[in-house]
């Protein structure tokens, strides 16, 4: 079990719910779990060349970027944060 | 190490620039200038700790000037730059100090902060924060991580997480404007932390840290970087998504 913890933008599509509990073997099996739970939610996180620019994913502290990407490999209990870039203050 | 001759321009006297500039005159900066044309909105008190009640309708740096001032000691000096950070003034503007912190509330304005450090050689301390959610990080004068690095370029149409509804707490952007100024006095002190993301979570009282890796391909700083001057066009607002460059509800 994965859990994804979920911004409030994309609350919307969790029914308001802040982590959703998915399964998933890789980053990209859990955003494929992730879109049949909560449709849509795979347009917000990816297009055509992976992680949206102005998204970032990370598997418990790494940015996926920064490991395999969509690739990463996950285990049982990991925590997977979405976490969209801001501009505020 | 003597902070008296050192310099620092904060880009933005809002949630973050105050708590920024307060830390930075307290620790003994020699000269602190804030770069900003708003004026003070009731709904900007709660966290923009320079101003009160009765500064509301005056300019923001009227009043951020003379709070600073009462704070500082003799021989500081606390600068009002009453403009936006613009193409045409953004080099000229950074040149003058040694470390620059922006805390803007809008993308093309930190994306025009971030490319006109790197050409002015100058580092930079990013800062960003709605509602419970900051992030922080300094970036060096070459680069090698820098903000483009991380998100590339001005959303383009795929924006849509940032025109949610916000707000901004005040104990969010006071830890983040806090750690900004941190991070600055780490770079005036010699010791600077460059490429760590500091992101914090309110929610759960997190901090966490996250190595910023430099992006080969990067248009700013990487090793057939493009970025070579600042062209007004590279920082014009989405036609279709003009929301999602000024966080709504979030003035800076």
């Amino acid at each position: 079990m994965i859990t994804v913890r979920i911004p409030t933008p994309l609350r919307t599509l969790t029914g308001g719910n802040e982590q959703v509990d998915v399964e998933g073997a890789t980053v990209r099996d859990v955003i494929e779990s992730l879109e049949k739970k909560c449709p849509g939610m795979k347009d917000r996180l990816l297009d055509d060349k992976g992680v949206r620019r102005f998204v970032n994913l990370y598997v418990g502290d790494e940015d996926v970027r920064f490991l395999d990407g969509l690739e990463t490999k996950l285990t049982s209990g990991t925590e997977i944060s979405i976490v969209p870039a801001i501009a505020g203050g | 190490m003597s902070l008296q001759g050192k310099s620092a321009l904060i880009i933005g006297a809002g949630g973050l620039g105050c708590p920024a500039a307060l830390a930075l005159v307290e620790a003994g900066v020699g000269r602190v200038a804030l770069a900003d044309d708003d004026q003070v909105e009731l709904t900007n008190l709660h966290r923009q700790i320079l101003y009160d009640d009765a500064d509301v309708g005056r300019d923001k740096l009227d009043a951020a000037v003379e709070a600073l001032e009462r704070r500082a000691r003799p021989g500081q000096r606390i600068e009002a730059i009453r403009s936006r950070l613009l193409p045409d003034n953004a080099l000229a503007m950074v040149r003058g100090f040694d470390v620059v912190l922006e805390g803007a509330d809008n993308f093309a304005t930190k994306f025009l902060a971030a490319d006109a450090c790197h050409l002015a050689g100058r580092p930079l301390v990013h800062g960003a924060a709605v509602r419970f959610r900051a992030t922080v990080w300094a970036v060096a004068p070459e680069g090698r991580p820098c903000y483009r690095c991380l998100f590339e370029d001005l959303p383009r149409g795929e924006a849509q997480l940032t025109c949610a509804e916000a707000g901004v707490l005040g104990p969010v952007v006071g830890l983040a404007g806090a750690l900004m100024a941190d991070l600055a006095l780490d770079v005036l002190s010699g010791s600077p932390r460059f490429g760590t993301l500091y992101a914090y979570e309110g929610l759960a009282d997190r901090l966490r840290e996250v190595p910023v890796a430099a992006r080969p391909g990067c248009a700013l700083c990487g090793p057939a970087a493009s970025i070579s001057a600042l062209e007004e066009l590279c920082y014009t607002a989405v036609d279709d998504c003009d929301d999602a460059l000024i966080t709504r509800g979030v003035q800076p």
